[in-house]
């Protein structure tokens, strides 16, 4: 179902400290992945950004959030859109393999396959698969890498129309690299963690930040292992399980029947 | 064969029931599953997975533990049990499909379950369980109306392959039901510390185990009431000495599990949480639990319908705290069941139930009704009779 991540895996780094907040990313996004203009309204914290959330008309958002840092109050920026595990939760829950982990590193999503159960919705940690409820054919939304522009060699759309260069795009072993270069050279920018790293066994995208990342709405406090796990353990056993319960069902009834019918063997010689 | 019954007002009630839960599924076919339900981003199952797919499921668990008791473990002292079992599995079963057939977003593609090769995922193998299972309830019950209707050559053929289609039933739903269990398994960042364990494929068994005889035993009494047959109390007195023994490990099972994940604090707090949990704990285990234990309490009628219809609440609202209530994605994001999500799903329970009161009525279902006595019934009897069987034993 996934394949892990390979040589040619590619990953994407998202350096907050960069961002100004111009969401050209999510513009970029919007019309490589055709998706409509939606009216938004004002809402009460927490976070700022227009629209709320992801939503199944954006793949990724700009999220605003007011943190104060040294005497006053700033905007610090964060994205969210779909990590690209390295072993996707959303894929091992999918009863169809409708969505799967490719080598080049992109989670895509095969619309042909998807029954709409939404288990990829309930599995994903990071809360990223969308839905499209008021749909008589609803369809699972999520960002898909631009798996189409990487395949041609090209880079995501978000990546290419960045104006200051806080995403950056290229072999995943790279990226590792140059996160660990960029906090290393500039240790009072960023806090010492690359978000996505480590995070449920790693994922194709990376995160760089100067507030701690629960502060700018990221899902934080995950495991380092991959979620799959968890349900691997139960459902690897699976077909052993169902031998063996077999096997002794059968033996069970096998004796518990002979049993019975020497009973009654017995009663019909006493009554005759 | 009896054609010739009565529809009574409540016949009428459960079918007027049944038809505004087809008018709902109606709109949401028309305009969309946001047009009556107010599942959402943050929580994409609610109601409907959590009580037309968990609950369902569990209940239709009835199946294999009476068909597990009677013919695995050969106690044929709860033989009369066992047809009113395999038809209440069959129709909580169908109840669970076609809550799937509304709750799935493309409902028409849930065949590319069959076809595709998903190992990794608790929902596949629930599908295939599931589906098989389905078709094994319909083969055991199938016997029963063949019979009556003159095909007694098929259903010899049937009873020879019915030990070993008879086994798998019991052994798929082994799976299946605990697979429910792992499904919430990786969702340990959402199911609130309460409910979420390693252990839930195995609680989710274990109750599913456990609310069988509840089932069971709270079928009897009312088809005995409504019926009309004088219900044999030491049988089911003795079973429900057996379910009293299943509430108390289970209760021992949830609380031990509790402590040993060192959750015991969550238990503690002053949370909706918490209040969910004791609820649960409280009148789904604890009372019951009492109540069974009781003889006067095993005796009685109306006390030991109460008793078991307080297990099957309990584990009721321990699948809703597992699958919705327990669960919790960011402070903002809400979800409560709309009337709409709610008239689906008692429209199908409706629904079940009538048909399950006019099959009882039409078939030899309750052995307490038939005129021949039971002993010889037995013999004849297709669903899990194997003894006098030909070719079984």
């Amino acid at each position: 179902m996934t394949a892990r991540s390979s040589a040619k895996s590619k990953a994407m780094i998202q350096d907050n400290t960069r961002c100004i907040g111009c969401r050209a990313c999510m513009v970029a996004c919007k019309s490589w992945n055709d998706r409509p203009a939606d009216h938004t309204d004002f809402f009460a914290g927490p976070g700022y950004q227009n629209p709320r959330d992801l939503d199944a008309n954006n793949y990724t958002l700009i999220t605003f959030n007011e943190i104060v840092t040294g005497a006053r109050p700033d905007w610090v920026f964060g994205r969210q859109l779909c990590m690209h595990c390295e072993q996707p939760a959303c894929a091992s829950a999918c009863p169809t393999t409708a969505l799967r982990k490719t080598e080049l590193g992109p989670v895509v999503f095969d619309k042909n396959r998807c029954i709409g159960c939404r288990a990829c919705m309930q599995a994903c940690p990071f809360l990223i698969p969308k839905y499209d409820y008021e749909n008589r054919a609803p369809l699972i939304h999520k960002c898909t890498f631009c798996a189409d522009r990487i395949e041609a060699g090209l880079k995501p759309a978000c990546a290419t129309v960045c104006p200051t260069s806080a995403i950056s795009f290229g072999d995943r072993d790279d990226m590792i690299a140059e996160a660990k270069r960029r906090i290393a050279t500039a240790p009072g920018t960023y806090i010492p963690h690359i978000y996505g790293l480590d995070e449920v066994g790693g994922t194709s995208v990376l995160h760089l930040s100067s507030v701690p990342f629960e502060q700018i709405g990221y899902v934080t406090g995950l495991p380092n292992t991959p979620m799959p796990d968890l349900t691997h353990r139960w459902l690897r056993v699976t077909p052993h399980f169902f031998a063996l319960l077999y096997a002794v069902f059968a033996a069970l009834t096998w004796i518990t029947h002979r049993r019975s019918h020497k009973q009654v063997d017995g009663d019909q010689g006493k009554t005759a | 064969m009896n054609w010739r019954i009565r529809l009574t007002r409540w016949d009428f009630a459960l079918m007027a029931v049944t038809a505004v839960g087809v008018g709902l599924a109606v709109v949401r076919y028309a305009a969309g599953i946001g047009s009556v339900a107010n599942i959402n981003n943050a929580y994409p199952w609610g109601w409907w997975v959590g009580y037309g797919i968990m609950m369902m499921i569990a209940l239709g668990g009835v199946g294999f533990t009476i068909t597990g008791l009677v013919e695995v473990l050969g106690v044929h002292r709860y033989h009369s049990l066992l047809r009113p079992a395999v038809l209440m599995g069959l129709l909580c079963y169908s109840g669970a499909i076609v809550m799937l057939m509304v709750e799935l977003g493309r409902p028409w593609m849930v065949w590319m379950i069959l076809v595709s090769w998903a190992p990794t995922a608790a929902l596949y193998e629930v599908g295939w369980c599931a589906f098989l299972y389905l078709n094994v309830l319909l083969f055991e019950f199938a016997m029963v109306p063949l019979e009556q209707l003159g095909w007694g050559r098929l259903v010899r053929v049937m009873r020879v392959v019915y030990m070993p289609l008879m086994l798998l039933g019991v052994t798929l739903s082994h799976l299946h039901q605990s697979s429910l269990g792992t499904l919430m398994t990786l969702i340990p960042h959402k199911v609130n510390v309460l409910w979420w364990s390693d252990l839930l494929p195995l609680l989710f068994l274990f109750s599913a185990i456990m609310v069988g005889p509840a089932l069971a035993i709270l079928e009897y009494l009312c088809a005995a009431r409504w019926l009309g047959f004088e219900p044999r109390m030491d049988m089911i007195a003795s079973l429900a000495r057996i379910e009293a023994w299943l509430v108390g490990l289970f209760l021992i099972f949830q609380l031990g599990d509790l402590v040993a994940r060192g959750a015991v604090d969550a238990m503690l707090s002053g949370t909706w949480f918490a209040l969910s949990f004791w609820a649960e704990i409280g009148f789904g285990l604890a009372l019951p639990l009492v109540l069974l234990m009781m003889p006067e309490v095993r005796q009685s009628r109306r006390a030991l319908a109460v008793a078991c219809g307080l297990v099957i609440a309990g584990v009721l609202l321990h699948r809703l705290n597992v699958t919705v209530i327990g669960l919790r994605v960011r402070h903002w994001e809400t979800y409560v069941p709309s009337l709409g999500e709610i008239g689906i799903t008692i429209g199908i329970t409706a629904g079940a139930m009538f048909v399950f009161g006019v099959l009882a009525r039409i078939l030899p279902i309750h052995e307490e009704l038939a005129s021949t006595p039971v002993s010889e019934r037995r013999a004849a009897a297709p669903a899990g009779a194997l003894r006098g069987a030909p070719g079984v034993s």
